[in-house]
């Protein structure tokens, strides 16, 4: 299988893995909001940090945001697997174009601070 | 127990989306942002930021058949999401400084623009598509691309021209789909059909790809914004996922033209009365 098609395949995985990861995440976490009536929300912005401390308490929300996170995070790493692709390809153009796609995803995560 | 009537309705509401926007190629986001706003009050904030997620979600679940029929021009895709990514977080910047009347104004400006396109698309079955010679960026950055054509049992070979002006209309893609929480299709897709030159199913694949990385870049800044209500955007997430499953297998038993029309009288509704509410009337 030439590298091409294995990264078709593996694209192809990482889309499915990501949507099904997260359809389950967010069926999960609500349901266990309505079994549990627990509505906690810690604060209004999204904040990684509250979602790895799980602190102040582990609310069905964290599983919820979980799951958004999940989702959003399978097309940027299928911006990531492409730069793997286009280096080892040599292609200095794209590794350059697809490398600033990149920054820019990370950049809108830590300013969208409101 | 914990079940309140509007996660019920936003479940149902994001369902006929997902089938609709499915059967008609195009997110849902479009029909559903209007309908969250009128029928649950929802603010319009909240209602795109739920809607942006669930853009990302369809994106990722109709690029799996897509990625598996060679369809998506990945250079092509990749070259444009430079101007549509910046584009989407300028939005999604912007939409912190912008009324809810405003909002809505130009979300239902954006309503019409689609059910004209949508018209033209119904009466014009045969879409007029002349092929173009790669441009001087294009030869250089190898945008080209070729597909193999089921339908015409051909491989087909394209240029892609005029990538300047392309890319420009992928920035401002990127701009409305970051404001509005969608996924902005119904720009790319024209522009890289009838500007570039691009075929249509490779278009509308390419524009696919293209959306969930726009829309993920769109749905940080909401995240980290408050703009993401986790209780109203997971039954969304749900109905427009289980609401695309369906409309994919519905679509073969449906013929399209009709289905056009019924959605271009529904989008002129919800287009007009969306300005209507955004200047008070």
């Amino acid at each position: 299988m030439s590298s091409l098609k294995r990264m078709e395949a593996l694209v192809s995985t990482i889309l499915r893995a990501g949507v099904l990861m997260s359809g389950a995440l967010i069926l999960f976490g609500l349901t266990l909001t309505i079994v549990t009536g627990d509505t906690s929300y810690p604060n209004g912005n999204m904040d990684i940090d509250w979602l790895i401390r799980g602190d102040p308490f582990f609310a069905p929300s964290h599983i919820l945001f979980l799951g958004f996170l999940t989702l959003i995070a399978t097309p940027v790493l299928r911006i990531a697997a492409s730069i793997y692709v286009y280096t080892k390809l040599h292609d200095n153009a794209f590794t350059i174009i697809t490398t600033i796609v990149l920054f820019v995803l990370m950049v809108s995560f830590t300013l969208g601070i409101g | 127990m914990y079940l309140p009537p509007y996660v019920i309705y936003a479940f149902l509401i994001s369902l006929g989306s997902g089938v609709l926007g499915a059967m008609l190629g195009m997110g849902g986001g479009t029909i559903m942002v209007p309908l969250l706003i009128f029928l649950l009050k929802v603010p319009i904030h909240i209602a795109s930021g739920a809607s942006i997620i669930a853009v990302v979600a369809t994106s990722s679940a109709a690029a799996v058949s897509y990625v598996r029929e060679e369809m998506t021009n990945m250079r092509l895709g990749m070259f444009l999401e430079l101007a549509t990514t910046i584009g989407a977080v300028s939005g999604a910047f912007l939409i912190s400084v912008m009324s809810e009347a405003a909002l809505r104004t130009i979300f239902g400006l954006s309503l019409l623009y689609a059910a004209g396109t949508m018209f033209i698309q119904s009466r014009k079955m045969e879409r007029s598509w002349a092929q173009k010679p790669n441009d001087a960026i294009a030869e250089r950055l190898h945008l080209g691309g070729n597909y193999f054509d089921s339908a015409r049992n051909e491989s087909i070979t394209y240029g892609v021209s005029n990538t300047p002006v392309t890319f420009i209309i992928s920035y401002v893609a990127g701009i409305v789909s970051g404001l509005l929480g969608i996924g902005g299709g119904g720009i790319k897709v024209p522009a890289m059909n009838a500007v570039a030159g691009v075929p249509m199913k490779v278009a509308v694949a390419t524009s696919n790809f293209m959306i969930g990385v726009t829309a993920a870049a769109s749905a940080l800044v909401y995240m980290r914004n408050g703009y993401c209500d986790a209780f109203l955007t997971a039954p969304v997430v749900l109905g427009t996922l289980l609401g695309a499953f369906i409309g994919a297998r519905l679509i073969k038993q449906v013929r399209g033209v009709d289905l056009k029309k019924i959605f271009v009288a529904v989008l002129l509704v919800l287009g007009l009365r969306m300005i209507l509410s955004g200047v008070g009337i």
